[in-house]
């Protein structure tokens, strides 16, 4: 993908999403600025879009822009069936970006879905007269769509009679005609209309003439061009759109129906089938033999002629140019190779006909799907940032110079001075590459807005699924969280908006009987407070209640009767991020599959992060998350046990404590202490390693650490605590990939590998 | 030169006859308008040349050395056949 595609991709996103809000606020409060940036916002689109050839979403995008014009003059309000209709065209130009981006085009369908799509947008201008439309487009659709083929189609089909029978395939089919006039400018874009039709599979006739008459030859402009290429090919509908797909607006299809064909002349046997095997089959022999130079020519000729004889009466029309072609760059080569090797393939591509099989005049293989390529991102980083960087990193080259010079003095005079100098230059050194560190860091710090943005649309369609009303208030857009962790929020936070207006907010009879507006509020803020990104997302709906919590959860059996009982109201609520739990009474196609809460919790865990929930019944319920700001650096304890070193990570790290003996009881075979009113067990992390744990002096008070996670606690003992880092923990690789108990790996200063462990994994 | 003129007069279009070379042929069929123009050697036909030969009405010596205009076009055109 060239970078003017890359960069269309990427604004091609920011804009759609531009103009969604603006859609959706246009529906909400109207006003003639919010028509102008929406209509700003498609118009820019329809340019990028054009810059980049992809007419099929300029098609759409004009007419869009044609019915927002008419809004934005008064002649049109901005109804819900507008602004239905523009959004459905965003979530198509949407759809074909990803497309483009995957595969470098858009799909073979795209020119007509996009017509249609602006015949869509087309029918809800007031009284369309198409007076406002260049593009001819939606005529040219009704004509092509049913009815009366056009009269040039019969015509070529009556003066190529004989040609096209005996081209045409076996058996019933559906043959399609293309008209195309290719724009009087076209060779200026770099197009070759003669080219694009031959790429047309299995055609059956062809025919080129003058739009206009030509003008006397003094007279002419070789550049402009006045053609109109017509042909009839056996291929489908929508092969023949994929290859015009760059100039849906120059082509007409039609599919013919068989009964205006002429007849396939007879029936092809298997008999005829492997006669013309054995004719391509003597060629081959015949241009296998040594040495030949004499009457090379003549040879490659007739070989090249008598292959494509054969092969067009056995209607292997696509093999049959195939070879022609290579007949003729034999020749220009003087050399039989390019023709022995296509004939070779066409007996390749024979032996994998099955025996009884037709051949369908097309021997190539199917184009292949395209694979589907992991989605590129593009991070767009503001100039200051990298601005930043690089002085950072000049001065960073800077304090190294200085570090050489030391080194040199150290050499002549093996001073006190010249070790305290290089020291400092090292100090230097480390500060700056610490701030190195962090404004790379910096570099993926993206604002939450770019999160925020899908959620209007999300609540808008929602809401009105569900006949609700629904306002969406967002705070704290500018918040910034490093990009990896903004990708995989995107998910949870989808689950929790859809929960709220699904679950949480209510119908509007409900919440006028409640004494509350017809239209609830959700509100999504997010905030910094230090390193962490704290994100709430809260209604004013029913809220949870504990009793229908505690019910629900007897009877999916999610906790004993018993245990219910013990646990506070606030307890239980949080019991809807248990798995398998869902309050709502009916499985919607909105949310409460019983997956939603409890897919959250596991979701924002894996990235670092916690979630609570607060509920009042009839006042509304808050889901608060709390996560790390970014997911590269995590600040690690460097522990010691059995011989060995192992990291911690500090976040699930309550406290460090030694404890003696006396405060220790063992409980079976497990030992345990009490810690603030709770009994923690006590595991012996050279034990749960497999290491050999050191005698232990019976007098000796125990080193712990303790953890919470998963709201379990647990200590660790251990032999010593050697360090506290801020590590770039990387994933285990290779062979370790599957090691379970582990977080990653991190490099330590002296070059050792240090395991960081993976707590809640472990925990017995 | 992909078109030139060869020392009898005759304008050939050599290999791959693309966009740019309509201007040349078209100088030279202006100029001589009875021209014999020789395809034979060509090896793909850019659609802005074969314009130029559509207008100029001639009958190109051939066949064509483009074997898709060979097979689909020759026959739209009034053709002459190669001496050899």
């Amino acid at each position: 993908m060239s970078a003017l595609e890359e960069q269309f991709v990427t604004e091609a996103r920011e804009l759609i999403l531009q103009a969604t809000d603006n859609l959706i606020a246009l529906e909400r409060d109207g006003g003639p600025e919010r028509v102008d940036s929406v209509f700003r916002a498609f118009h820019t689109l329809k340019g990028s879009a054009g810059v980049v050839e992809l007419p099929a979403i300029s098609i759409m995008l004009h007419a869009a822009e044609d019915l927002l014009d008419s809004v934005r003059h008064g002649t049109h309000g901005a109804g819900a069936e507008i602004v239905d209709a523009a959004l459905a065209c965003l979530d198509q130009v949407s759809r074909w970006v990803d497309n483009f981006e995957a595969a470098g085009a858009l799909p073979s369908r795209a020119g007509e879905d996009g017509r249609a799509m602006a015949e869509r947008l087309r029918s809800l201008l007031p009284g369309r007269t198409g007076e406002q439309s260049v593009l001819p487009a939606p005529d040219r659709l009704k004509e092509g769509g049913r009815g009366a083929l056009p009269e040039w189609v019969s015509h070529l089909i009556a003066a190529e009679r004989d040609a096209m029978t005996s081209r045409m395939p076996d058996g019933p089919m559906l043959a399609t005609a293309i008209s195309y006039e290719p724009l009087a400018g076209c060779f200026y874009n770099g197009d070759d209309p003669l080219q694009l039709m031959q790429q047309l599979p299995d055609l059956l006739a062809f025919h080129i003439e003058p739009r206009e008459p030509f003008v006397p030859l003094a007279d002419i402009d070789p550049y402009t061009c006045n053609l109109r290429l017509r042909a009839i090919s056996a291929a489908n509908r929508d092969e023949i759109a994929s290859i015009f797909r760059l100039v849906p607006d120059q082509i007409q299809i039609f599919g013919v129906p068989p009964e205006a064909l002429p007849a396939a002349a007879k029936h092809i046997t298997p008999s005829e089938l492997s006669l013309v095997q054995k004719v391509i089959e003597a060629q081959c022999e015949l241009l296998r033999v040594p040495g030949r130079t004499d009457g090379l020519a003549g040879c490659v000729g007739a070989a090249a002629r008598v292959a494509e004889n054969a092969l067009r009466h056995g209607r292997h029309l696509h093999l049959a140019d195939t070879v022609g072609r290579a007949g003729a760059l034999a020749l220009a080569q003087h050399d039989a190779g390019p023709l022995l090797s296509a004939l070779e393939a066409t007996l390749a591509a024979f032996a994998s006909f099955p025996s009884t099989m037709v051949p369908d005049g097309d021997g190539r293989p199917n184009t292949t799907a395209t694979s589907e390529r992991p989605t590129d991102r593009v991070l767009r980083v503001s100039e200051a940032k990298i601005e930043a960087l690089v002085n950072l990193t000049g001065e960073l080259v800077v304090a190294r110079n200085a570090l050489s010079y030391s080194i040199r003095q150290f050499d002549k005079d093996l001073g006190r001075e010249v070790a305290r100098s290089i020291q400092r230059d090292r100090d230097a050194i480390d500060r700056l590459v610490t701030e190195l560190h962090s404004t790379v860091l910096q570099l993926r710090m993206v604002p939450v807005a770019q999160l925020f943005g899908s959620f209007p649309r999300l609540v808008r369609d929602v809401a009105r699924q569900l006949h609700k009303k629904v306002e969406l208030v967002t705070h704290g857009e500018t918040a910034e969280v490093d990009k990896t962790i903004m990708d995989r929020l995107f998910e949870p936070m989808v689950h929790l908006v859809r929960n709220a207006v699904d679950h949480g907010v209510e119908d509007p009879e409900q919440r006028r009987a409640a004494g509350k507006s017809e239209a609830a509020t959700i509100s999504i803020a997010a905030s910094r407070s230090g390193d962490r990104l704290l994100v709430e997302v809260t209604d004013d709906g029913r809220g949870i209640d504990p009793a229908v919590v505690r019910r629900t959860a007897s009877e999916k059996l999610i906790l004993s009767p018993e245990e219910l009982t013990a646990l506070t109201d606030e307890e239980v609520v949080d019991l809807v991020f248990a798995a398998g739990f869902s309050t709502a009474s009916s499985v919607s196609d909105i949310s409460g599959r019983g997956i939603g809460m409890d897919v959250v919790r596991t979701a924002i865990e894996q990235i670092g992060g916690r979630v609570s929930l607060e509920s009042k019944v009839g006042i509304g319920t808050t889901v608060r998350l709390d996560l790390p700001t970014t997911i590269a650096m995590s600040r690690i304890m460097v522990v010691e046990a059995g011989g060995q070193s192992f990291g911690i990570a500090m976040d699930s790290v309550s406290e460090t404590v030694r404890v003696k003996p006396d405060r220790v009881s063992t409980i079976k075979n497990n030992d345990g202490f009490v810690f603030r009113d709770r009994v923690v067990p006590i595991i012996s992390l050279a034990e749960l390693m497999n290491l050999p744990g050191h005698k232990r002096d019976a007098a000796q008070s125990r080193l712990l650490v303790v953890m919470e996670t998963a709201g379990r606690s647990a200590a660790f003992e251990i032999d010593a605590i050697r360090d506290r880092l801020d590590v770039v923990l990387k994933p285990m690789q290779g062979l370790l990939a599957g090691a379970r108990g582990y977080a990653g790996t991190t490099l330590l200063g002296n070059g050792q590998v240090l395991l960081v462990l993976d707590v809640k994994e472990i925990l017995p | 030169m992909t078109v030139r003129r060869s020392d009898t007069g005759t304008v050939i279009l050599d290999g791959v006859c693309a966009v740019e070379d309509a201007e040349p042929l078209l100088q030279m069929l202006q100029a001589t308008p009875a021209a014999v123009v020789d395809w034979t050697q060509c090896r793909q036909l850019h659609t802005a040349v074969l314009q130029v030969i559509l207008a100029s009405g001639i009958a190109p010596i051939g066949p064509c050395g483009d074997v898709w205009v060979k097979q689909w076009l020759a026959p739209e055109l009034p053709q002459k056949e190669a001496g050899g």
